[in-house]
């Protein structure tokens, strides 16, 4: 635990080590992190950023392992929670980081398929939210929403996911203010990262790995793609007592790409 | 070719507003109407009000569930062989329910996206091929002061609404220059979705021009976005002043 959220559990008269839930023992002193998505380019950089801050992190990806969760499943969110809580005995941060994407003009994407990326990365974040809500209120913990710059910029092709990033940001705000003073609720909205996901947007516009990196690096102000530890670092900092007067709020780590 | 977007143009064919038989979409019918537009007037359930207003206004009524796809092209194919092609789609169907969060069950958070998320999604992808086709055509989507700044006890409304502004970026986006796509994001006006609490001083004098908002100023700003030729992808929020950002 870094000395200011020592101090600032001190001011606020609660020990965030000792608040777990009732009769179930911590398995060690430090504060829990669930993270989905945590198979991902991003998802690995998170479980690393995190742990080297000192938390101790439950990882879920839907490709298995102890926290297997599959996020499109409507059932499946509670069940994680339920999971993490009764292995950690506490809960201090989720991450909503898992998500889907594909990419096709409104008129040709299959309509089931397009649900699916919505329900995927919208619904599967808000159920978890609000499975994570009660136990983040008893440790005055933190959601971060990971949006996107697409869900602030739109992006052609992409409107499935772009309507998905957005909408994470609307319930980023509005669960901000329903869930103060006990739990912070913020959005990481980052530009392009470099991680395997690419491949998604190199297939649809017909070119090679190494040329969407380059033409996304180009379209950056600062020259270049962004390195998932870059990313993972504002979610930490959102989430830790560093970010501690941050709520409804959205960082951009993006590279220049958008200054509105 | 006609040039996109142009008012000239655009005026006196067709206008689809959904979820028109009251509140915003009710007065959208009626403003579209006198701009001289044929009016779908679209309705989910309440039929005798939307050919009402189809009377008066000399429009057409046609019933369906935004939320189902296939019932938004069928309405839509059905309504094109009628009036003809629809020029302008005012995608503006919705409901709203507080609830916190503990209580907003699956039923209630999926049947909010279906029906505003989807009701843009559904007959978005019904009409754009034929304005594809045709070379222009405007789309204007309707979301909420709500989705810019957040409120409690909302969240699958405020979700829902900020995912209509990131989908009508990207299509604003996608479908350029032969297609235009705004949003309009009221604030609280005077329609039967309007909590009462909201309608009093406790509310009123935290607006700063004083009062909420009347559905034909919102019908006004529709019809603006939907007819501005060199607009597209914009956020127009006439909300009294309450989001200055």
């Amino acid at each position: 635990m870094d000395h200011r959220r020592r101090l600032f559990a001190e001011r606020r008269g609660r020990d965030p080590v000792s608040a777990t839930s009732p009769g179930v023992p911590s398995l060690d002193d430090r504060p829990v992190a669930l993270v989905t998505g945590s198979g991902g380019g991003l998802g690995r950089a998170l479980v690393e950023a995190f742990d080297a801050a000192g938390w101790a992190v439950a990882g879920a990806t839907h490709r298995g392992g102890r926290y297997a969760a599959d996020l499109a499943d409507p059932s499946a969110p509670g069940d994680l929670v339920t999971r993490v809580t009764a292995a950690f005995g506490r809960l201090d941060v989720v991450v909503a980081n898992h998500a889907a994407m594909t990419m096709n003009p409104v008129d040709l994407h299959p309509v089931d398929d397009w649900w699916r990326i919505v329900e995927t990365n919208l619904s599967g974040s808000f159920r978890l939210a609000r499975a994570a809500a009660p136990h983040l209120a008893r440790t005055r913990g933190a959601i971060v929403f990971m949006s996107s710059e697409w869900g602030v910029t739109g992006w052609p092709d992409a409107s499935a996911y772009a309507a998905s990033k957005a909408g994470l940001i609307g319930l980023t705000k509005a669960l901000a203010r329903e869930l103060a003073p006990d739990v912070r609720v913020n959005a990481v909205a980052p530009g392009v990262i470099d991680t395997p996901q690419l491949q998604v947007d190199a297939d649809a516009a017909g070119v090679s790995l190494d040329e969407i990196r380059r033409r996304y690096a180009a379209a950056a102000p600062l020259g270049r793609i962004a390195d998932p530890s870059e990313i993972a670092a504002s979610v930490v900092f959102l989430a830790s007592s560093d970010g501690g007067y941050y709520t409804g709020q959205v960082l951009q780590p993006n590279g220049g790409t958008t200054t509105a | 070719m006609t040039p996109a977007g142009d008012p000239a143009v655009d005026r006196g064919r067709v206008a689809l507003i959904t979820g028109a038989s009251g509140g915003i979409g009710q007065a959208t019918a009626v403003r579209f109407a006198a701009a001289g537009y044929r009016v779908l007037v679209h309705y989910r359930s309440n039929r005798a009000a939307a050919e009402a207003i189809a009377a008066e206004i000399g429009g057409t009524a046609f019933g369906c569930d935004v939320a189902d796809p296939d019932a938004v092209a069928r309405m839509i194919r059905v309504a094109e062989d009628e009036l003809g092609p629809i020029d302008v789609a005012v995608c503006n169907a919705g409901f709203y329910e507080e609830r916190p969060l503990a209580e907003v069950d699956d039923a209630l958070w999926d049947r909010t996206l279906r029906v505003i998320l989807g009701g843009c999604f559904h007959v978005a992808r019904a009409v754009i091929p034929g304005m594809r086709d045709r070379g222009h055509g405007s789309i204007v989507a309707i979301a909420s002061e709500l989705a810019l700044v957040g409120g409690v006890n909302v969240a699958p409304y405020v979700a829902a609404k900020a995912a209509v502004i990131g989908f009508a970026r990207s299509l604003a986006r996608e479908v350029a220059p032969s297609i235009r796509v705004n949003v309009v994001a009221p604030g609280a006006v005077d329609t039967p979705l309007l909590p009462d609490r909201d309608r009093g001083p406790g509310y009123t004098s935290t607006v700063p021009l004083g009062r909420i908002g009347r559905p034909a100023e919102i019908a006004e700003a529709i019809l603006h976005v939907a007819e501005a030729p060199w607009t597209t992808g914009a956020v127009y929020s006439p909300n009294g002043g309450v989001v200055i950002q």
